[in-house]
């Protein structure tokens, strides 16, 4: 019986022309985002790639120079596109993409591809994930509003009924036939993303098929509970025109108001310090001490006693080491110190803001897909962070080698500009590489989300077996 | 005409009496209100980190200029005093970095625009911008990703839902309900009545985005009466907006379908024009002329800083003198001037670059541009905030502005170093007067 219902709302779907021509415009969307999305994704991280590799080859082919003076040319580190941005572009466009690695400094991870477009960017880019999360719903709520409502009104719920068929049956049998429907648009164009994954996918990437299942579950889900949701609106609802006004309230305010009006009111709720003030308090820190009461020459003083009576001399001259390459890397040592405080402060602020819109998730459930997706994409704001750490571990690490050299080869007597090594010591020191997080540590950072989305799926299952037996009839 | 005023009159009170209409109004005017508020917000926070960087500048010059007047026969204050008159500095990195502000127009506050993409400040000091320039606000993506909540996203985006909203049914809801063959019996056509009841919607939607537009004045301070050509065209803009949606819906009314269907093809529009079509430009654009690769900038710059060190020094001062060749010549000997020369190397080589990566960037705008008609709230939105110049363009404008300032503060300074003098008082007082500007 259940499939039979099933069956029955799967094929009115089909036929109606209304459906058709809005179905058939979302396949279109969805096939033009997924196939000009690969191929960007692709193009982008090629760019990348070529431009890391000719960044390493410019590199180990300096010439000879001074170690401290590599260390000052520096490095470059790009931050690979992840596989499934071309589902979900997500914050790729508001992140920058390199950055320039180099001694004593920490630079910013630049050039957004937002500054260096119009304003136009802001309303955002057609990828399988805008229309998966906004579109989709739309198209679920056409599909479910007038499922009871004009059967109660042209009078064939009560007929129904009267045969002796258990409203939690019928209720169930719609949702089911709808979502058929839904699915029949969603699994095609899933399959042919998956038969995008290749080669460099898979380099790039070795958890990305794992990654592509939970996006698929995810939206599955998501789109489960729009049906459901939508149906029981249908079922409640005076006539199929308030229904239709209900959902399509519901949708203004889910998928356009309120995701932008909770993260304007995290940015308020947890105000972040400007530019300046994070440089000033970072500088104060090198320069006064984390404590305040530590300032840098002190620190120099009691650094240069503790050497002088490691090598058991008096004075700098003495010393079998180079003292500045000592200094260097104390200060270096020092000054990451204070950043890392700083920066993790100021990350944590902005994970606060974020992690409100993913509370929020819980009662929108399109907050809760963004995040998941974005997530899994790849491109959400914790993968930026593990790539900006991921690239001032390798400077850190390039740095204090430059500086191990100088201490130990770079005798005391030598002149700075008569100290070179060259490419088999600059070839020594590893490329830059970056694993992108795996799926269980995006799952066990996205708890919130996933846990939105199953208490939706799980209490909208409950209240529509518990409320089934009394929709109205008449 | 008298029919008309009946018409009007009564489909007022209907309306009015239907608590949709005021749940609406009641919807779209809080919003604009919050929108208000959030924009001023934002444009105070930002105003408050300015007036933060130029105090900071000032109380620093200020300490300068009384450096500047210690007795330096006391040991002690013989650093601080180099420091001061020295246009070199003191050590490294010891320049004075100066600031500059990108002062919020009047109207920022209602269209905050791109101003959050970037810094509205920067410091720099008299070496090279090349390497000072590349610096960004500490911004949470996932914000700028969601884009702001001011007046113009509720006039781009929410006015048109208010349209639709009161709109769809027009015609339906006569049908639906009975009336529509009571009215085709009257002896005034069908389609004077449905314009009629039109015009009604639509003067309290153009009612409605003026008193949202009055409020945004008055709530966020700004005169009327300086920015009234300012207000006008908000106004005349909107206008056209609100008018090119109510000829979309009356499109949509004359194909007399139920309401439901008028509603779903009256969002199927808005979805088309303010997501749709949008997001589809983007895209190709994204893949047509893709943004230029900037880390070719730092790259350059960084590789010729390398020559610089790693060759004799007349490297440096042949092209120096090429470029300049009014300077008093260099004394090669000597570290600062070479050291100085150096810098404007740097610059030139970034400025080239520079120049190549804003065309290809304006190739790419250009693009977006020609297509725009296709996004028509895209369109608005973008000719909001060129009128309240906190689009792209304006902040390039305040880059030059930069430029140029700096061009300034190297006259001064370099005529120092290369004829290895110590900035006089009036020296002093010229640089602070020029802070204050």
């Amino acid at each position: 019986m259940l499939n039979l219902i099933a069956k029955k709302e799967f094929l009115t779907a089909l036929r109606d022309i209304r459906l058709q021509v809005s179905g058939g415009i979302l396949l279109i969307l969805m096939l033009t985002a997924v196939l000009v999305g690969k191929q960007g994704q692709q193009q982008l991280q090629q760019e990348r790639e070529d431009a890391q590799a000719a960044m390493r080859a410019q590199w180990v082919n300096q010439g000879e120079k001074h170690p401290h003076s590599a260390a000052h040319y520096g490095q470059f580190a790009f931050k690979p596109k992840p596989v499934l941005s071309f589902l979900d572009v997500g914050l790729d466009n508001y992140t920058g993409v390199s950055v320039f690695l180099e001694a004593h400094k920490q630079n910013e991870i630049l050039f957004s591809r937002a500054q260096d477009s119009n304003g136009m960017t802001r309303f955002g880019e057609m990828t399988a994930a805008l229309i998966f999360q906004v579109l989709m719903p739309l198209l679920i709520i056409f599909l479910t509003f007038n499922t009871f409502s004009q059967e109660r009104e042209e009078g064939t719920l009560k007929l129904i009924h009267g045969q002796g068929l258990s409203m939690a049956k019928l209720f169930w049998g719609k949702v089911g036939g709808i979502y058929g429907m839904v699915l029949l648009l969603f699994v095609p164009i899933i399959i042919l993303a998956y038969l995008m994954l290749n080669q460099q996918s898979a380099s790039l990437d070795t958890e990305v098929t794992t990654k592509f299942g939970a996006i698929t579950l995810g939206y599955a889900i998501y789109f489960l509970v729009f049906v459901i949701l939508g149906a029981l609106v249908s079922a409640f609802a005076r006539s199929s025109g308030v229904a239709l006004l209900t959902l399509l309230g519901l949708w203004v305010i889910a998928c356009i108001i309120l995701p932008k009006a909770t993260t304007n009111l995290a940015s308020k709720l947890y105000p972040a310090p400007s530019q300046f003030e994070f440089r000033e308090t970072i500088r104060n820190k090198v320069k006064n001490g984390i404590d305040g009461h530590n300032p840098s020459d002190v620190r120099l003083a009691s650094l240069k006693e503790e050497v002088l009576e490691e090598h058991g001399v008096a004075t700098i001259e003495e010393l079998p080491v180079n003292w500045s390459g000592i200094a260097m890397q104390a200060g270096e040592e020092y000054t990451d110190q204070v950043y890392d405080q700083e920066f993790s402060s100021v990350e944590s602020i902005f994970h606060r803001q974020n992690r409100l819109s993913e509370w929020i998730g819980f009662l929108n459930p399109y907050l809760a897909i963004r995040h998941l997706s974005m997530a899994l994409a790849g491109t959400d704001f914790t993968h930026h962070v593990t790539f900006a750490r991921a690239a001032e571990n390798y400077r850190r690490d390039f740095v204090k080698v430059m500086n191990k050299d100088m201490e130990v080869n770079h005798k005391p007597t030598i002149e700075y500009s008569d100290y070179k090594v060259g490419q088999e010591f600059w070839s020594s020191i590893p490329p830059f590489q970056y694993e992108l997080p795996s799926t269980a540590n995006i799952l066990a950072t996205q708890w919130r989300s996933v846990a939105a989305l199953l208490v939706w799926l799980v209490a909208l299952a409950l209240i529509g077996n518990q409320l089934a037996y009394r929709i109205p009839k008449l | 005409m008298k029919l008309f005023t009946h018409i009007l009159q009564y489909e007022w009170k209907s309306l009015w009496r239907s608590n949709i209409l005021k749940a609406l109004l009641l919807v779209v005017l809080g919003a604009g209100i919050y929108g208000i508020y959030f924009g001023k917000f934002e444009i105070e926070k930002q105003e408050t980190r300015m007036a933060q960087v130029q105090q900071y500048e000032r109380q620093q010059f200020d300490s300068l200029l009384y450096w500047s007047t210690l007795d330096t026969t006391y040991e002690a204050n013989q650093e601080k005093y180099q420091q001061a008159v020295s246009p070199t500095g003191v050590g490294w990195s010891k320049h004075f970095t100066y600031y500059l502000t990108h002062d919020a127009p009047p109207l920022a506050g209602l269209c905050l625009g791109q101003r959050d993409l970037f810094p509205v400040y920067y410091g720099f000091n008299v070496t090279d911008l090349a390497r000072q320039v590349n610096v960004g606000e500490l911004a949470n993506p996932m914000k700028l990703l969601t884009g702001n909540f001011d007046l113009s996203y509720v006039f781009v985006f929410l006015i048109p839902l208010l349209i639709i909203a009161l709109f769809y049914n027009i015609y339906a809801r006569e049908k639906e309900g009975g009336t529509l063959s009571l009215l085709q019996s009257q002896p005034v056509s069908l389609t004077t009545i449905l314009i009629s009841k039109g015009l009604l919607r639509m003067l309290i939607v153009l009612l409605t985005v003026t008193v949202l537009l009055l409020l945004g004045f008055l709530l966020q301070g700004i005169s009327l009466a300086q920015q009234f050509g300012l207000f006008m065209s908000w106004l005349l803009i909107i206008y056209g907006y609100c008018l090119l949606w109510t000829l979309l819906m009356g499109l949509v009314i004359s194909l007399k379908r139920s309401a439901a269907l008028s509603a779903m093809l009256g969002l199927g529009v808005w979805l088309i024009f303010t997501l749709i079509t949008p997001a589809l430009l983007n895209m190709f654009v994204s893949a047509q002329a893709p943004p230029p690769n900037r880390a070719e900038m730092i790259h350059a710059v960084r590789t010729l800083n390398d020559q610089n060190w790693e060759k004799p020094k007349s490297f440096v001062f042949d092209r120096f003198y090429q470029e300049n060749p009014d300077f008093p010549s260099a004394d090669t000997a000597d570290f600062n001037q070479w050291y100085y020369a150096s810098f404007t190397l740097l610059d030139d080589e970034a400025n080239a670059l520079k120049q190549q990566f804003e065309d290809q960037v304006a190739q790419r705008n250009q693009l977006l541009k020609r297509w725009e008609w296709l996004a028509p709230a895209a369109m608005v939105h973008e000719k909001l905030s060129a009128l309240s110049q906190t689009d792209r363009r304006s902040h390039q404008d305040f880059v030059t502005e930069m430029y140029v300032y700096h061009e300034g503060l190297k006259d001064i300074y370099y005529d120092k170093i290369f004829s290895s003098e110590m900035f006089a008082p009036s020296d002093l007082e010229t640089l602070s007067v020029r802070l204050s500007e």
